[in-house]
Formats: C-alpha cells, structure tokens, sequence
C-alpha cells in the first residue's frame, strides 16, 4: 500500500499559519474535536476533583453539580432572580441600544459631530462600567434601577460607536439611487439607511448585549438583594460550590443562547 | 400639471448653455463650459469625451442631482429642479441594493410610488425578462455577475418608465467581449422601447455602436466640440463593429479625440509629479 501514492502530484505543503486554506473543514470533522474537546475537559475536571487535592467541596465532583443544579432549578428563588436578573438585562439593552441607535445616526450623519465627538466615545468606550457604580447606587438606589442604569450605559457605546460607523460605510450611490427615484425622507430612512446599516446595528447589539450583560451581573454581585448576580453571592457565601458551579453552568448558557439568538438574526439579514 | 404642447421634431431633452464650475473664485475648475445640445425623441446620444472632462458633472446636472449651475436642463418645455420623473439615471457604479433580491431590487422605485405588489411584481418581471434575467429573479445581487447587475440596475430604471434614459459609463466596469454583448441588449431593448437614450461614455467602440449621434467634449473645461451623426443602419447588431462604416466613424471622432486625452494625460501626469516633488 505504501508506495502506491508515490506518484500522484503532492498537495502542496501548508504550514499552520496559512489563509489560502486547502479544502474546507468537514461539518463531522469539527463536530468531533468538539466533542473530544468537552470530554477531555471533563475528565480533566473528574480527575482533579478525585484526587482530593482540594479541599473539600473546592472542584466538586459532576455528578454533585449536576444534582445541585436539579435542586436549584426546582427552587422558586432561582426564577424569580432569574426574572429579575433578565428583566435588567433587556431593559438596559433597550434603552442602551434605542439611545444608541439614535446617537450613532445622528453622528453618522453629520461629519462636523463625529469629528468632534467620536474621540470621546472612543476613549471612554472601554472604561469599566463598574467604576460608575457607587454613583448609580447615589442616584438610583441599591435596587433594580440602578443595574438597568449601569447596563444601559454599557450597551450604549459599542452600539452608538457601530451604528455610526456603519451609516458613515454605507454605499453613496445607493443614496443617489433613491434620490434619482425621488425617494421621500421617510422613504430614504426605511428603506436605504436602516437595511444598509442593519448588519453592523446588530453587531453593536450583540456586543451591547453582552456588555450589559456582564455589568449587570458584576454589579449585582457587588450590591443588591435580588437577581442571579446576587443568588451566587449567597452560594459563594454559604460554601455552596457544587450550587455556585450549577449557577455558573446555567448563567453560560443563558448567555451563549442570547448570543445565538442575536447572531442567527445577524446572519438572516446579510 | 400642465404639458405644454410638443413637436415630434423638438428635442425631447434640452441641455441649454450649461456652465459649472467647482471650488473657490481663486482656485477653481471649470467642469463643463456652456454645453447645448438636445436630445430628439426616440434618440440616442452619447456623450464622449476624455477622462476629467466634465462628463459625469454634465450626468449629474442632467439627473437633477447636481444644483448651483448656470444654464438649464430642460424636458420638452419644462425647466428640472432636482431629480425629475421623467429622467431614469443609470450609474456607473454597482448600485443595487445587496439586501433585495432581483426582482424585489427593480421594483423598488414602483414600491416608492405605492403600486400594489402583485402589479409591481408583473411590471418588474417584465423589465427583467428584457434584459434577460428571467431565471434570476429570486437571486440577490452577490450571487450575479458585474454585467448581470448592471442589467438588474438598468432594469431597474426602465420599469419607471422614465421618458429619457439616462446612463453614465454603465458598462465601465466589465470587460470588452462582456461589453459589446450588453450593447446588442441596449440596442434591442432602445429599438424595442424607442426609448430615448443619453448616454455618457469614454469609450469609442461603445458610442458608435449605439449612437444616433455622438457629442463630444474637450478636456477641462468640458466644452462641445462636435457633434457627428452616425449613419449606420436601424436595426443595428454588434456586427456593426466590423463594417468599414464603423471603422471610419471610430477613426474620425478618435481624431477629435486623441488631442483632448493626451492633453488629459500630461495633465494628470502633471499634477502627480507636482504631489510627488511636493512630498520629496
């Protein structure tokens, strides 16, 4: 068998940084590393919490965590903070993005204020929202508000900054498309601007997303009485780490699937 | 609205004295010098002349998307102010909406206009069915050739049912062979249509092959210098290209030509050796 490829053309050779990829990867090819990939871990994880390196409770075994997130998802305090925690989220996302939205239009549209302001935005964009807490507890109080506050503020920026980006790239002659047809304002808005923007809109949103979701979270687990930020502070203080892992678990997914669910509407509108 | 009386001998479309020019009174270019000229009905002109010349200026002023000029543009007896229905641009740029399939991309100025879809819908195939796209109705643009989007563009235009079609360099981009195959597609739909046509053009092949008349301008400032009829016969193929006629016509208007490009050239070659002794 060995020497019968002798003599076929060699595949030229590719080192493993190379973008003039070869033939693209099989759908079933990547499925299996995954999969590999999550097995390897958890035995990892298995073998360590075996081991009894660690003091007790520290790297709790699966099986530990998987019964504690059975108990915790059976538990009406897990879905009231989980209302709680969502409610936050999404109405910081809302205003974040609504004013977002309209900042980064009004600065796409106008080259005079984006010169002027988007350096501000720029710089500010990746401060820790977290630093502005004790000032949101000052103005909204210890509860709901001022998380929505502070998520809001984080979502704002990638999504204003985006928005203002993607007005600034959109084609010019598709605007002198829809004025040769006479194109009323209204017309031009719905339908140039917001289709042709709408794919780095959703970007911003999903970054949005994600930011107000982590500062939501921080904060909660800083100061409040309610929300899954502040349920895993309570674990963590209790020593319930078998709980605090399934809490973690089930935070992942609630946050891959809303990034899913950002990126599959992203990708239907491209 | 009121429609003033016209004779089929009367230009449809009037360019009368147009002048423009662009910057500062101490630094300015004039773009196009008090150009006149008219367009009968059922017409074909183009416009050719060198690159720099003024030709898209002229495009742009005619299309109504240009203001702040002297002179008029006029349609029959009616003086444009800004984009006028009568007029249907074609640009020389990709312009189709990527977001919109065929189909839903020429319907777009019949969607603005309020046309119940399914009437749309009937219009918009029809357009497309002439420019030969009919398998390609559901398909968006990233999935088209160049040429099959300029068509999808000029599709786009006609089911407006402007009076005058407008295009400017709309094959441009695309290569010859590519090139002379949409003319045969314009010159059918034109002869179809009897569509009055204006097009402006760099490109000598594609004025004679298609033109009634050919205007063509001086480089800066965009003056006309001459206009010739081209008398070659209706209806008209490519295959026109390999007639003697064809020959001699392309011979004489290169002739006006050549001097205006290669003033054109020293002209740009000029200006990047002043950029570049200037960064030295």
């Amino acid at each position: 068998m060995a020497a019968t490829g002798a003599i076929a053309a060699r595949p030229r050779k590719r080192t493993w940084l190379d973008l003039e990829s070869g033939p693209a990867p099989s759908r079933s090819a990547v499925l299996g590393v995954r999969i590999v990939f999550a097995i390897v871990v958890i035995a990892i994880w298995e073998a360590i919490s075996a081991s009894g390196l660690f003091f007790g409770d520290v790297v709790p075994s699966l099986v530990k965590i998987l019964a504690s997130m059975w108990r915790l998802l059976i538990q009406d305090a897990f879905w009231t903070n989980l209302q709680v925690t969502a409610l936050e989220i999404l109405v910081a996302l809302g205003i974040g993005a609504a004013a977002g939205i309209a900042c980064g239009i009004i600065l796409g549209a106008n080259g005079f204020l984006r010169k002027a302001y988007e350096p501000f935005m720029y710089y500010f964009s990746p401060t820790p929202r977290i630093i502005l807490f004790p000032i949101m507890i000052m103005w909204f109080g210890i509860g709901v508000e001022s998380k929505v506050a502070l998520g809001a503020l984080s979502s704002f920026f990638p999504i204003a900054l985006s928005t203002s980006a993607g007005m600034a790239l959109i084609d010019k002659v598709l605007i002198r498309v829809g004025r040769s047809f006479r194109a009323s304002a209204w017309q031009m808005a719905t339908k140039i601007y917001l289709p042709a923007m709408r794919v780095p809109v959703l970007t911003g949103i999903r970054l949005g997303f994600g930011l107000a979701m982590i500062t939501v979270l921080l904060a909660e687990t800083k100061l409040s009485n309610k929300g899954l930020g502040y349920l895993v502070m309570q674990f963590y203080q209790r020593f319930d780490m078998p709980t605090l892992y399934a809490l973690l678990i089930v935070l992942f997914l609630i946050a891959g699937a809303g990034n899913a669910l950002i990126g599959r509407f992203e990708r239907a509108s491209r | 609205m009121s429609t003033p009386v016209e004779n089929a001998a009367d230009p449809l479309l009037v360019i009368d004295n147009i002048y423009k020019r662009f910057g500062t009174d101490a630094d300015a270019t004039v773009a196009v010098d008090h150009m006149s000229f008219g367009v009968k009905p059922g017409e074909f002109v183009s416009v050719i002349g060198p690159s720099g010349c003024g030709k898209s200026t002229l495009f742009n002023i005619i299309g109504g998307l240009l203001g702040d000029y002297d002179g008029e543009v006029r349609v029959g007896k009616e003086r444009i102010d800004g984009p006028h229905p009568a007029i249907g641009m074609v640009f020389q740029e990709e312009s189709t909406f990527p977001w919109r399939n065929v189909i839903d991309n020429v319907a777009f100025p019949l969607e603005l206009r309020g046309v119940p879809k399914s009437e749309r819908q009937d219009r918009a195939h029809h357009f497309i069915d002439m420019v030969g796209l009919a398998n390609f109705e559901k398909r968006f643009p990233s999935q088209l050739s160049g040429g099959m989007k300029q068509r999808v563009s000029i599709a786009r235009t006609l089911v407006s049912e402007p009076r005058i079609l407008l295009m400017d360099e709309p094959f441009a981009a695309l290569d010859e062979q590519t090139r002379l195959l949409l003319g045969d597609k314009i010159l059918q739909i034109q002869q179809q249509l009897n569509q009055t046509t204006l097009l402006i053009t760099h490109n000598l092949t594609e004025a004679v092959q298609l033109s009634d008349r050919i205007v063509v301008m001086t480089y800066r400032p965009g003056r006309l210098k001459r206009i010739v009829n081209i008398d070659l016969p209706r209806p008209r193929t490519s295959e026109v290209v390999g007639s003697d006629a064809f020959g001699h016509y392309v011979a004489e208007i290169w002739n006006d030509l050549r001097e205006e490009a290669s003033r054109g050239m020293v002209d740009a070659e000029a200006s990047i050796s002043r950029r570049s002794a200037a960064r030295g």
